[in-house]
């Protein structure tokens, strides 16, 4: 092994034995020191309690802005910069694998509703050559939307090309060369052109591409920023069940929240950049899952830091993920939080890149590093330490620990910081009411009362969807037994 | 964007703040340590916590009336002894002197306040000699000699039936026994011991005449029902004897004791008798130890002889 290798496989393990760690220190400190994990248990607790109240603030921050610039006409407004909006076309890229006709159809009916000129709007339909059907998909769809855009196109990834991994980044890529070659073809300069890479299910909306315009327009150096929307997931949250919706929901609002944080801001699932910055740094990656975020620090790395994500306050909307048997939900689910989670290899892609790296300060590589750790150590973590290490010291502590001054308090906090949680929890209802999509009317009006009273099976998605997934995911990375894509199944009702 | 950034620079800070500050206050408070401002110093407290039935009682410390009642935490309470008093209307009050110990909780959960007016309720109005409880049957049993008859109620008094004749003894009886299916009622002196039948929960009416057993040879110290409802288990003060439930009974002695007033214990769940002797051992040693007796069917061989008798009464 070389010593490369070696740097690669130390940084794989770093998160997942920093979680490890973290959660064995603190049950062995439960068994042997139960006052010295009390102390930290309530230590965790607090800080757990103010960054719950300081997130809380900033989802409601963000939401307002979603809210005041929810009716606003974009395209209008590039139109007042000028005459340059016209020079920009946009590429829109669907990487598709098993999604068929009736996903994809209502994604591409969006862009066509879209408030902006759709022969500045290039489509292409990204199918992967394995899926047996994709060239009939391919013919149902072309004949639907071939004359709607300025262009639409076709692509057929092949499978096994040597260094891909069957991921969406590798028949992202595969699609935007065949873009590329189109695009020059046509005489468009390359700075012209937005790249937008959207899940299948992804249905923008009407002013997403007014609203993209313009944050290009107006930013200041706008091939060194990704653009991104904030994910919702309303196509099919009537129909889905309570604990799929309550999981989707609380993704939306970390993106929310995320969006507020600049510093720590990285794009995630459909997002759109300059479609020359996606060339300059040689496409997505084309072996890793987590294609996605990689991609932005790909560009972060050849801007030698210089690179930022700009949030866009409108919303694109996708499918929540759901069976219709219960534990197939949850194991749906599991499956995409932990390819979610899966973004901790993001770490040593990162690390790797600033250590070859030359122009990135240092404190920003260590800030940068130390924010990636942290949120994945975090998300492996703070569930366990809040639903199974808190009680461990007056379970393991015995009779002594019980009368100590500690022993009596540490569940009195513990119950302080569930309280908290569920006062917070209220803001969080009220503002997943307001997100909502008008009811379908083959929905009854005492789903809404549902959509109240499923919060409370909060705890219940903390226990199952909490830190599992990504402790699970880091424990792989840790073991070096690397993940497939998983693509999640998408389902809908039929709408009567 | 600018403005937002700034608002969340200030609640982020704010909230580094409030965690900084507010920690060592929750720490301090978890671990009862008291900052004294005089000293400029923590100082270790104890902590009481008090809980009744039922709550709300008016806590006074060192006669001293706090603002709480129970349920309540006494907090920061420096190390030492302290006069609680607990008060609740129309109850008696509740009063200890409690140690408290630094960085320790003293636990008073299960103090009870006892009513003042005990909530006595007239349970029979008929006149009776003896009274006894059949918890396992909530029912209650008045003898009255003179009469010769045995009632029964349930716990509140009512549908108070005759169920049984009896005949009285001399001197009046200590103990009552039921056996296993209520079908018998045994009790006894020192010198006798009465079996009067009872018709109650079977429904069906035995006119059986009760009887006296004597029992001259040794004082009674116990009796136990076997599970088959026809043979008991006399432990005389010198002496385990077994007997039937008939008039003509004979005792059968089961085991001499060295010992008077011996300990015995009857497990009726499987008929073994538990006692604590002076025995000899296998090995020809006498021992003072606990010793067991099976009287079941499956490892007693004398009951399996006169079990038939009890089939067949």
């Amino acid at each position: 092994m070389n010593n490369a290798r070696i740097f690669n496989r130390a940084l794989e393990i770093i998160p997942g034995a920093a979680s490890w760690l973290a959660i064995i220190f603190m049950i062995l400190l439960a068994a042997c020191k139960p006052v010295v994990c009390a102390v930290l248990i309530i230590v965790f607790d607090f800080y757990w309690i103010i960054r719950t109240a300081y997130l809380t603030t900033l989802l409601v921050m963000a939401y307002h802005k979603l809210a005041r610039q929810k009716n606003r006409n974009w395209l209008d407004d590039c139109r007042r910069l000028g005459s340059g909006w016209q020079e920009m076309y946009h590429l829109v890229i669907f990487p598709v694998y098993k999604e068929g006709p009736e996903i994809l159809r209502s994604s591409l009916k969006a862009l066509e509703d879209c408030n902006y000129p759709q022969d500045k709007i290039i489509v292409v339909c990204a199918l992967e050559e394995r899926n047996k059907d994709s060239g009939r998909n391919a013919a149902v769809l072309e004949g639907e939307f071939k004359n709607k855009f300025f262009a639409y196109l076709s692509t057929f990834h092949p499978d096994g090309i040597p260094g891909e991994a069957r991921t969406k980044g590798a028949n992202a890529t595969w699609a935007a060369k065949h873009a590329k070659a189109f695009i020059s073809q046509k005489g468009i300069p390359l700075d012209k052109v937005i790249i937008s890479c959207f899940d299948a299910d992804t249905c923008v909306e009407k002013e997403y591409f007014g609203c993209l315009t313009y944050h290009f327009l107006t930013a200041p150096s706008p091939h060194q920023a990704s653009y991104q929307p904030m994910p919702v997931y309303n196509n099919n949250i009537w129909h889905a069940p309570s604990f799929a919706r309550l999981v989707e929901i609380s993704s939306s609002f970390c993106q929310l929240i995320e969006s507020m944080r600049l510093e720590k801001f990285v794009t995630f699932s459909s997002h759109s950049m300059s479609f020359k910055t996606l060339v300059d740094i040689d496409y997505w990656p084309v072996n890793m899952i987590s294609d996605d975020s990689v991609v932005y620090w790909k560009a972060f790395l050849f801007h030698k830091g210089d690179y930022r994500v700009i949030p866009l306050y409108i919303t694109v909307s996708m499918d929540v993920a759901y069976s219709h048997n219960f534990f197939r939900t949850i194991v749906m689910q599991y499956k995409q939080k932990r390819r979610w989670a899966w973004g901790v290899e993001n770490f040593p892609f990162l690390v790797k890149g600033f250590a070859d790296s030359t122009g990135i300060p240092l404190m920003k590589k260590i800030k940068r590093s130390y924010h990636l750790l942290e949120s994945h150590v975090t998300w492996a973590v703070w569930a366990v330490i809040i639903m199974f290490i808190a009680p461990l010291p007056v379970l393991l502590g015995g009779a002594v620990f019980k009368q100590m001054s500690i022993g009596y308090n540490l569940p009195l906090i513990t119950g302080m910081l569930l309280n908290f949680t569920l006062g917070a929890s209220f803001v969080w209802v009220l503002l997943s009411l307001t997100i909502l999509p008008p009811r379908p009317k083959d929905i009854p009006w005492s789903k809404n009362i549902i959509m109240v009273v499923e919060w409370v099976l909060v705890p219940l998605v903390i226990l199952i969807l909490g830190s599992t997934p990504a402790l699970d995911a880091q424990t792989r990375l840790m073991l070096g037994r690397h993940m497939e894509f998983y693509s999640t199944p998408k389902s809908r009702e039929k709408k009567a | 964007m600018l403005t937002e950034q700034r608002i969340r620079a200030f609640l982020f800070y704010l909230s580094v703040f409030i965690f900084l500050t507010g920690l060592p206050v929750i720490l301090s408070s978890a671990l009862s340590y008291k900052f004294d401002t005089r000293a400029l110093k923590f100082t270790k407290t104890g902590l009481v916590f008090l809980k009744t039935q039922p709550a709300g009682a008016a806590v006074f410390l060192n006669n001293r009336l706090l603002t709480e009642t129970t349920p309540a935490t006494i907090r920061e309470l420096m190390p030492g002894t302290y006069g609680i008093r607990l008060e609740l209307k129309d109850h008696y009050p509740w009063t200890a002197d409690v140690r408290v110990e630094p960085n320790k909780v003293v636990l008073l959960d299960q103090i009870i306040l006892f009513p003042l007016r005990p909530n006595i309720k007239q349970v029979s109005k008929m006149q009776f000699d003896a009274c006894f409880l059949d918890e396992e049957k909530g029912a209650l049993y008045y003898v009255n000699y003179g009469e010769g008859s045995i009632y029964l109620s349930d716990l509140e008094g009512s549908r108070m039936e005759k169920v049984g004749d009896i005949l009285g003894l001399n001197p009046p009886a200590y103990a009552w026994k039921l056996s296993p299916d209520r079908s018998k009622l045994l009790y006894f002196n020192r010198r006798q011991i009465g079996i009067a039948y009872l018709n109650a929960f079977n429904g069906r009416s035995i006119k059986k005449t009760p009887f006296i057993i004597e029992h001259p040879q040794g004082a009674i110290e116990n009796v136990f029902w076997h599970s088959d409802n026809y043979h008991f288990i006399v432990i005389a003060n010198r002496s385990i004897e077994v007997l039937e439930a008939k008039p003509t009974s004979l005792p059968v002695e089961l085991v001499k004791l060295n010992k008077p007033a011996a300990q015995v214990f009857f497990n009726s769940r499987d008929d073994t008798l538990y006692f604590i002797d002076s025995q000899k051992a296998e090995d020809g040693m006498t021992y003072e130890n606990a010793y067991k007796l099976e009287l079941n069917a499956r490892t007693f061989p004398f009951m399996d002889l006169i079990m038939p008798k009890a089939n067949n009464e």
